[in-house]
Formats: C-alpha cells, structure tokens, sequence
C-alpha cells in the first residue's frame, strides 16, 4: 500500500513538473536566429506559414528558426493579451496588428519604433527606405515622428451589388457600371425604394440598402462629405463639425423612410452576427446592395459562385463629384520586448516587402501596400476596382485615441439611426467622449503626408 | 460581607451574592494574559493549515485591490509607468456621459432583475420543497439551467430571440405581430439580458431551499391546528423566518447586478449597442481599461463601483433590522 510519505514525493514531483512543463509550454526557440512571431490568426495560419517558408529559402532565412503563435483576441481593439505578454516578459519579436491601432499603441509604449533598425541594418535614410509603401500605409505607422512598423495588405470600400436582385427589380444596371458611372445618393434611395419588398405581416423580405450596414460606419461617408476628424493646425478633434451632422443626418434621413428596427430585424433574420459566411443576406439574394472590400471578393466565389456579384464606387452627392474611398489594413510591428535581431528586422522586411506581400496579399484577398506588388498586379484581379480607388484613397486619421473616436462614432451611427437623438446631439456627445482623451496628447500632429494623393503606378 | 458561589456545574460564570442573598453584578472578565505555550503552538499549527487561504486572499484579493486604488489616482496605460494625476479620473468619471449612461442601464437591470430574481428563486425552492417522491427530479430540473455557463446561454438566447426562426417570434406571430428584433432595442435588449439571468435562479433557489428545510414543521403543525390557511402560514411563518436567507440573497443579488457583463457582452458583440442600451457599467469599464488602454481610469471607476456596492450593502443591513428575524432554530 501507498505510503503517506511517498504519496506526498509522487505529489511534489508532479506539481514540479507541471510547473516546468507549463513554464515550456509556448517559450518557442531561442537564439540568436529564432524569430517568435503572433499571426493573423488561426484561419490564416496557411498565409503565414506560407511566407514563413519563403524567408526560410532566402540567404537571410537560412539559419534562422520563426514560430508561429496564433493568440486569440476579443476584438481588434482589445490588447490585453499582448500588453500582459510583454509585461510577463513573453512578448513575441514580431506581431501581426491592425495598423488602426498603431498610433494607439506606440503612444502607451507598447510598440518599438523601426526608425533604428533602418539606420542599424539598411545604412539608408528612413525616407529612402520606405519609398517602396504606399504614403498613407506609412503615415498610419507614424507616431510622434517615428515609424513603428512596416505596412502589409491594404483595402478600399466600395459597392457590392447583385445582378440578379437589381434586374429582379427592374432597376437600370448602367447605373452601377463603374466605367461609365458614379451613383448618387439619390438614384441609390430610389433603387433601394424599387428593390425593398415587405411580407404580409409587415416585415422586409428584400431590401436594397441600409447605409449603416457592413462597411457603412460613420468614416465611410465622412470621406465624402468632408468631415474631419482632427485639425491639424488647431490640434483638437472636431468631430461636432457641420460637416458630421451631415455623415449622421444621412442615417437618421435613411431611417425616417426605411425604419432601423425593420431594417435591423431583417440583418438579424438573413445575415444575424456570428453567423457562418453562407449565411449572407447577398448571397442569399435578399439584399440587393452593400457597403464592402475586397477582402470579400473570395468569399463571394466560394459560397456564391453562380451569382452575379459586382463591384462600383461609393454613392456621391451628386453627378461629377469625386470619387471617395478609405483604407484600412495590417502591418508587422515590434512590441516592446522584442529581441531586435536582424534575424528578426530580416523577417520583418521580407514579409512586407514584395516578396512577402506577393505570397500573402492574394491568399487574403486584400491590395498590396508595396508599389512594385502593385505593379506587378500581385492581387486578385477582382480587385482590380478597388486598387484604381487607391490613389483618392487615404487612411482613417492616425490618431492616439483611435478605438476611442470609432466607438463613439459608431455609438452615433445607431443613436441617430434609431431616432433617439439628432444628427448635432450625437455629433456633440461624439466630441464631448473623445475631448478628454485626446486632451492627454496637448500638440499632437498627424503627419503632413495625411490625407495627400499619391501617385500609384498602374499595374502591368 | 459577600461570597462568591457557583451555582451548578454547568450554569455559566459565578454569580455575586451579597449579604442579602440577593444577585450582585458580575465583575468584569479578567483579561487574558497571552497564550500559553500549547495554545500558540495550536496557533501556529492552524495558521499553517490555512496559510494557502492566507497568502492567497493577500495575493490575489487585497493587493489588487489596494493597487487598483493606488491606479486609480494616476494615468497608466499598463505599459509605462502610472503618472499621478490625483483625482481627475474621478472628476473625469464624473462628468463622462457615458458612466451616466452605464449607470443607469446598470440600475434599470438591477431594480428589475434582483426582485425578479429573488421571486423566482423563492418559487422554485417553494417548488424544489414539497413533499413528494420525485422531488429529487425536480430539484435536477429547476437545477439544471444554472449549470449553463453564461456565454453558452447567451447564444441560446440569440438563437431564441431570432426574428425568424425564434420561439420568441414565432409566439408573436400566431397573433400576428411582425417580426421584431429584440436584441435591437435599447431597452429591449436590457429586458433580454434580464430575462436570462434569471435562468441561473437555481443558485439563489438552492440557498432559499436550505432555508425552507431550517424552519421547524412544528410551527406549521401548530399553525394548521389553528386553522392558518397555507397563504397565512407563508407570509406569517415562511417569509418572516426565511428573512436572514433573503437577505443574503438580496446582498449577493445586488451584488451580481452591479458587475453584470458576460451576456452583455456575448448578445452585443462587446459593443453595448444598440444606442448603448446594453452598456452595462462593467463593459464601461472593461472598455476603458482593455480597449482605451486607461487603466488608471478604469480604476477609478471600479473603485466608484466598489463603494457604491458597500454603500447598497450597508443601507440594506441597515433596513434589514426592520424585517429580518433571526429567531429561528433548527428543528
């Protein structure tokens, strides 16, 4: 029988080496060589392996060991897992981040700035350097002067329609033609009062567009009507401007004669949240049209391959107006705690540059944020629209409040929607939320580049 | 002239009595001397045995709790070092539209769900209390929809109140209602988030059951023989000494509701929209510290939210003298 004494060895041994297995678990491979790296996450884990392998084939790759560790998170804005990985000291060397977030991050001291390692390991100034980005990827990285990574994949918005529902309808097709043709807003309300379509108990059961759906937040039409965020010369945020009563009087306008709580039973019955990517009022020829980008453009060939389903420009105040769009995307940073190896910069540089972004970019479904990929055409040609959007197109401001401002905007967007409050009410509330932050960065700057047309060569 | 006597063995501490044979007050206790060595060594010894409680409550309870008081007074964003701000995060928390707005959703959910809540509960230990023979089953049953953690009874909920394949909607349109979202409505889906917590009532249920089975069946007998009818004998025998149960319910209850978050928060996507109808203090908070990054702010209002709770607690023990009856023994 089990002695007492040897019950409680057999017990010390185990906690032991459970501690020792646990402190294991995860350490990854060290060295000078080794690279730690937290992915885009596990459905992607095959983009990053893929460009993982590549820079293993490289002379700069050879000897080099890269982990890779996919972290869930709660959200994009959530950065509680990786705040306690470099307080615990267990930070990956390279992280995959929403650049929407690094002016936020690098302003809390979360992420390294790359300034050093260009001059370390390139002997070339920063701006020689990055020429080879698109200006408004760089400027979403720029905080206080310095770069804090090196952009990857980028986007634009426009129009996903389908043919079908619109033809259905009898709506005129040359208006979404986006060579021959740049929607209003009022041609898009009176297709969307042709294609809805209402079931005996009063429920929608085909709608053409709901603005606030999807991509339809608060930034997408600020881009056209004007509406800024910060004044650069004043240094404060101006989010009660009139110009963003406009972006919300034309949800509340929507709403008055499409009801948000019919339009938002209908999301929740044909497109509820979290439901699998079939499950899609488009796909499911319910909904007509939507706010997207094409990032999407995948999606709509694997579940919905027989559907005509196609791309135009964002809807413009009136005929000959310019064309607008916004970018979003991702980068490769260094948080706080990496090792700053070349090893690690080597890996860094080739992932987002043309080689990386050639292997990564088309598997995402996004655009490159590296000029010679464009050129070279190193994304889906689908996309095509989408890259001829990108020189009008700029970021959303980099600001160190970023999560912040989209909250409240997107707080707005519902409030005005719903009618429990006016366009300048939510507008002010916006701006009274976002003061306070933005108050703990007296003088701040967003770069002078933001927001300039770039000249973007055409691809080949 | 007086004496001292003990009277019996067993009769508690020795009586004065003076000269007329009459009871003098007793002197006061004499104060202990310390303990002697046997006693401080059966100190030491369970002290030792509960030392991992110990050492636990400090690591875990008391220091962050003295920490996240000590934050709430700077501005740290977790990375660098706090900056003393002294108390502008409290001035800042005060005049925050948002805190008000989570403020008063979180008083809306707990005005309605702790009664709510605590009548259920009271309902199924009454239920989980009869005397028949498959009252195990039942006590498994009522039981059961506790032991669904909360996120997993989130989802269930959203499936449940889907507008087009919902039960919810579908009782709606028998009368013919159209479809309604619920979960779209500011206030609509605050009364979601009600309506599903009170399928944890089961925890509340089984304490009020230990209180029903503590009341002594020789009142009710005596009750019946007196002709009480079964309405008379609840609120004149069940309720009042079922009180000290109810009270702690009441507490833990007002206490939960102060903190509520995961459905909130699963049924929003963390958003607390519609119209921040569903943004409850504690996603407010969460918000600040995890998604702004302000966790010197976030401390200021977990240290608001903590004193409001004692406050909630002490006017309740305060008002609890007025109705809770601790006159009850085990019968």
């Amino acid at each position: 029988m089990l002695q007492r004494r040897q019950l409680l060895q057999g017990a010390a041994f185990a906690a032991v080496g459970g501690l020792g297995a646990a402190g294991c678990a995860g350490a990854g491979p060290s060295g000078p060589h080794a690279v730690r790296y937290w992915g885009m996450g596990a459905a992607d884990t095959d983009k990053d392996e893929a460009a993982r392998d590549a820079f293993l084939q490289t002379a700069a790759g050879r000897d080099a060991q890269v982990s890779i560790d996919q972290v869930p998170s709660s959200g994009s804005a959530d950065m509680s897992q990786i705040i306690t990985a470099v307080r615990g000291g267990t930070a990956p060397d390279v992280w995959w981040m929403d650049r929407f977030n690094a002016v936020q991050n690098a302003s809390i001291g979360l992420l390294e700035p790359v300034d050093p390692l260009i001059e370390e390991f390139e002997g070339v100034s920063r701006e020689e350097f990055t020429q080879q980005w698109l200006q408004f990827s760089l400027d979403e990285l720029t905080y206080d002067g310095q770069l804090y990574g090196l952009p990857t994949s980028t986007d634009a918005r426009g129009l996903l329609y389908n043919e079908n529902v619109l033809k259905d309808a009898g709506v005129d097709l040359d208006l979404f033609d986006p060579g021959q043709h740049v929607i209003t807003w009022d041609e898009l309300r009176e297709v969307a009062r042709t294609v809805v379509h209402q079931d005996s108990r009063g429920n929608y059961d085909r709608l053409g567009f709901a603005p606030w759906a999807d991509q339809g937040m608060p930034y997408t039409w600020a881009f056209g009507l004007g509406a800024e965020v910060y004044d650069n010369d004043a240094t404060r945020v101006v989010l009660d401007s009139p110009q963003w009563q406009s972006v919300y009087n034309l949800y509340a306008d929507w709403a008055e004669e499409f009801s948000y709580s019919k339009v938002d039973a209908f999301f929740a019955t044909y497109q509820p949240p979290n439901a699998p990517p079939t499950q899609n009022a488009v796909f499911s020829e319910k909904l007509a049209i939507t706010t997207g980008g094409p990032w999407q453009i995948s999606g709509n060939k694997k579940y919905a391959p027989k559907l005509p389903l196609k791309w135009t420009w964002l809807p413009v105040a009136k005929d000959g107006d310019p064309t607008y769009t916004w970018s979003g995307g991702f980068s490769l940073v260094l948080p706080k705690g990496s090792n700053l190896s070349r090893t690690t910069w080597e890996f860094m540089k080739h992932f987002t540059g043309f080689a990386g972004q050639s292997i990564v970019v088309p598997k995402l479904g996004s655009l490159p944020t590296n000029l010679e990929a464009i050129t070279a055409q190193k994304y889906d040609p689908d996309a095509e629209l989408f890259r001829q959007m990108l020189p009008n197109s700029t970021s959303r401001p980099p600001l160190p409040v970023g999560s912040a401002v989209s909250d409240a905007m997107d707080r707005a967007k519902t409030s005005v929607a719903l009618g429990t409050k006016s366009p300048r009410e939510v507008a002010e509330e916006t701006q009274a939320m976002v003061v306070p932050k933005m108050d703990l960065f007296p003088g701040y700057r967003i770069p002078e580049s933001y927001g300039k047309p770039q000249k973007i060569p055409d691809s080949r | 002239m007086s004496v001292t006597d003990t009277v019996g063995p067993t009769a508690g501490p020795p009586r004065t009595i003076n000269a007329g044979g009459q009871s003098a007050p007793p002197p006061p206790p004499r104060r202990s001397r310390g303990l002697n060595v046997g006693q401080r060594r059966k100190l030491r010894t369970g002290l030792l045995f509960i030392s991992p409680w110990i050492i636990g409550v400090l690591i875990f309870i008391i220091y962050p709790v003295v920490y996240s008081i000590a934050l709430s007074f700077t501005r740290y964003s977790g990375m660098e070092a706090p900056t003393w701000v002294g108390i502008q995060n409290y001035v800042t928390a005060f005049t925050d539209p948002m805190v008000g707005k989570a403020a008063s959703n979180t008083i809306f959910y707990a005005i309605i769900a702790v009664p709510l809540g605590l009548l259920i509960a009271l309902a199924l230990a009454i239920a989980m209390n009869q005397n028949v023979r498959e009252v195990a089953w039942y006590r498994t049953i009522f039981y059961a929809p506790s032991l669904i953690p909360a996120f997993a009874m989130s989802f269930i909920f959203i499936v449940f109140l889907n507008p087009q394949f919902g039960v919810f909607n579908q009782v709606l349109n028998l009368f013919g209602g159209a479809n309604v979202n619920l979960l779209g409505d500011p206030t609509g889906v605050k009364i979601a988030i009600i309506l599903m917590a009170q399928l944890g009532a089961g925890n509340a249920a089984l304490i009020f059951l230990a209180g029903l089975r503590n009341i002594p069946k020789t009142i009710y007998e005596a009750a019946r023989v007196d002709g009480a009818s079964p309405l008379r004998q609840f609120f004149a025998i069940t309720f009042p000494l079922l009180s000290p149960v109810l009270l702690f319910n009441l507490i833990t209850g007002i206490s939960g509701s102060l903190q509520v978050f995961t459905e909130a928060f699963i049924v929003t996507n963390g958003t607390g929209d519609p119209d921040a109808g569903a943004l409850f203090y504690m996603m407010y908070l969460y918000k600040n510290a995890f998604g702004f990054a302000e966790l010197g702010y976030a401390s200021a209002l977990a240290v608001i939210l903590f004193l409001v709770g004692l406050a909630l607690a002490l006017l309740v023990y305060w008002l609890s003298r007025r109705f809770v009856n601790y006159d009850v023994e085990a019968g």
